[in-house]
């Protein structure tokens, strides 16, 4: 049963014409970016390398595929939590808009179900986005530029690493990329069953996002004991997969933080979606 | 005032023999640099500098007299901006430097030559180039070169099958680096104090080795090659 309001939750968002705007949108974005980059990329690269520059020579072709991918996904990463709070933030609310969550809660399946079908579907449409960023952003980047090693530039300074030893850090950088976005589609999810309206849950989340964002760029002591906690602050997790040596401590720390901020959220779901008079 | 003035020439004709013997190292060392037209060589770059994390890299080596030279690296190599060429650059022209043997140092056994050589324009990027060279074999056994736009760059060359040419197996740079400054916004990591970071001693100066091997000596390399 579960599966296959799964699947019905799933053919609703196909059927949305907003859901694949996530999808146009970043195909747009990675375009305008790989072609800005195509264009005048060097000119980028010498601001992140100026200060080595005055004594050292890069040799090598810097500007390939894995550092434009590198360049798209930290652009990216930071605004693709609208395009999928844009549709999860409606799986609940919007149909107690349209009124027919009322209907749905009349069928032969559990509240609990049918919010946790909703909350699959919510995270496959997440995954979705996730993958067409990475092809995007790796294949086509590397399709247009080549391959070739990596340099990144960290706070600890600059870290270069080979050819062979990237494809991994893409999958555990997408991995944790997912994960985070997940939480996104998790809070969504949650505000939308606190919520009669679609627009609501999406402008909260959003809201959350971008607070949430500026207490932890904010470097006030006050902060500092709650900043650890914050889904967004490892929301750039990601990029942990790229420093050398592995911080497999932060990583996990990340991941486990992110894990419970999702199983948090919908339990909160649950215990509202259950108890929620549905008048609608 | 008779002794003053014998002083006086005394010293200036001392400093016109050094001068001489420095021009005559030099010319010396200049002809066996000349008697390679062109090389191409295998190198292992070896990278070590404060703030930056890399792995020995594997590049190759081109060279063609005068002045052309192309590093060609399959991956992201680091190399010194000065230092590589600049000695057969600056020698190539005699009349844009003055040259002048300020004394002599035993180096592994060697004893070798030092030379001082200062630019003659007041405006060049060059500030003083200092080169211990070994008299007998007509090679360059240390050299440090003062940039105004890179600092001090100090070069020891070790010398192997190729030292009829002149051409070193190993050359280790240590060059002046200055704290770099991380581009704030680009840089953003997790769970990381800048405030404590910025505070971190780093070194002043980083070391670069470059292992040479498979030397391809006046094989005729075309200009096409240096086109980047």
């Amino acid at each position: 049963m579960l599966l296959k309001s799964t699947r019905n939750e799933f053919i609703k968002i196909a059927a949305k014409p907003r859901s694949y705007l996530g999808l146009v949108a970043i195909t747009v974005l990675v375009g305008v970016i790989l072609f800005a980059l195509k264009a005048d990329g060097m000119s980028f690269i010498s601001f992140v390398t100026s200060s080595f520059e005055q004594t050292l020579s890069f040799e090598g072709n810097i500007l390939n595929g894995n550092l434009v991918a590198f360049i798209v996904l930290q652009m990216l990463v930071i605004h693709i939590p609208l395009l999928v709070a844009l549709v999860t933030g409606d799986l609940v609310s919007g149909e107690g808009a349209m009124g027919t969550i009322r209907m749905l809660a009349t069928k032969p399946i559990s509240r609990t179900k049918l919010l946790l079908s909703k909350f699959i579907a919510g995270g496959v449409y997440t995954l979705f986005i996730v993958i067409w960023l990475g092809i995007m952003a790796v294949v086509v980047g590397k399709t247009i530029f080549g391959s070739g090693d990596l340099m990144v530039l960290n706070s600890d300074g600059l870290v270069i690493l080979q050819d062979a030893d990237i494809n991994w850090r893409y999958i555990g950088g997408f991995s944790v990329a997912f994960l985070a976005l997940l939480t996104v589609s998790s809070l969504s999810i949650c505000l939308s069953c606190f919520s009669e309206n679609s627009i609501g849950p999406i402008v909260t989340t959003m809201s959350i996002i971008i607070l949430f964002t500026i207490i932890g760029t904010l470097d006030v002591t006050i902060f500092d004991n709650i900043k650890p906690f914050l889904f967004t602050t490892h929301m750039a997790a990601w990029r942990s997969f790229f420093e050398d040596p592995l911080p497999v401590d932060q990583i996990r720390q990340s991941v486990v933080i992110l894990l419970v901020h999702n199983v948090a959220l919908i339990l909160i779901s649950l215990y509202k979606f259950n108890k929620k008079d549905i008048t609608s | 005032m008779k002794h003053i003035i014998k002083i006086a020439l005394i010293c200036l004709l001392s400093l016109q023999g050094f001068a001489q013997d420095a021009n005559q190292l030099l010319a010396e060392l200049t002809a066996k640099m000349n008697s390679v037209k062109d090389y191409a060589v295998d190198a292992l770059i070896t990278s070590d500098i404060p703030m930056v994390k890399i792995l020995p890299s594997q590049a190759t080596i081109y060279f063609k007299q005068k002045d052309k030279f192309k590093i060609d690296s399959k991956g992201i190599a680091i190399v010194p901006k000065q230092g590589f060429n600049d000695i057969a650059k600056l020698l190539s022209q005699k009349d844009s430097y003055t040259a002048m043997v300020m004394g002599n140092e035993v180096m592994n056994g060697t004893k070798a030559d030092i030379v001082s050589v200062f630019p003659a324009s007041d405006t060049s990027d060059l500030v003083l180039a200092k080169l211990w060279i070994d008299p007998v074999n007509d090679i360059v056994l240390k050299s440090q070169i003062t940039t105004r736009s890179s600092g001090m760059v100090t070069i020891l060359y070790t010398y192997g099958a190729q030292k009829k040419w002149g051409l070193p197996d190993k050359m280790v740079f240590t060059v002046d680096v200055k704290k770099f400054k991380i581009p704030k916004g680009i840089a953003t990591d997790i769970n990381k104090n800048s405030a404590a970071d910025a505070n971190k001693p780093t070194a002043k100066t980083g070391e670069i080795k470059i292992d040479l091997t498979n030397y391809r000596v006046n094989i005729g390399i075309k200009d096409e090659v240096f086109v980047k």
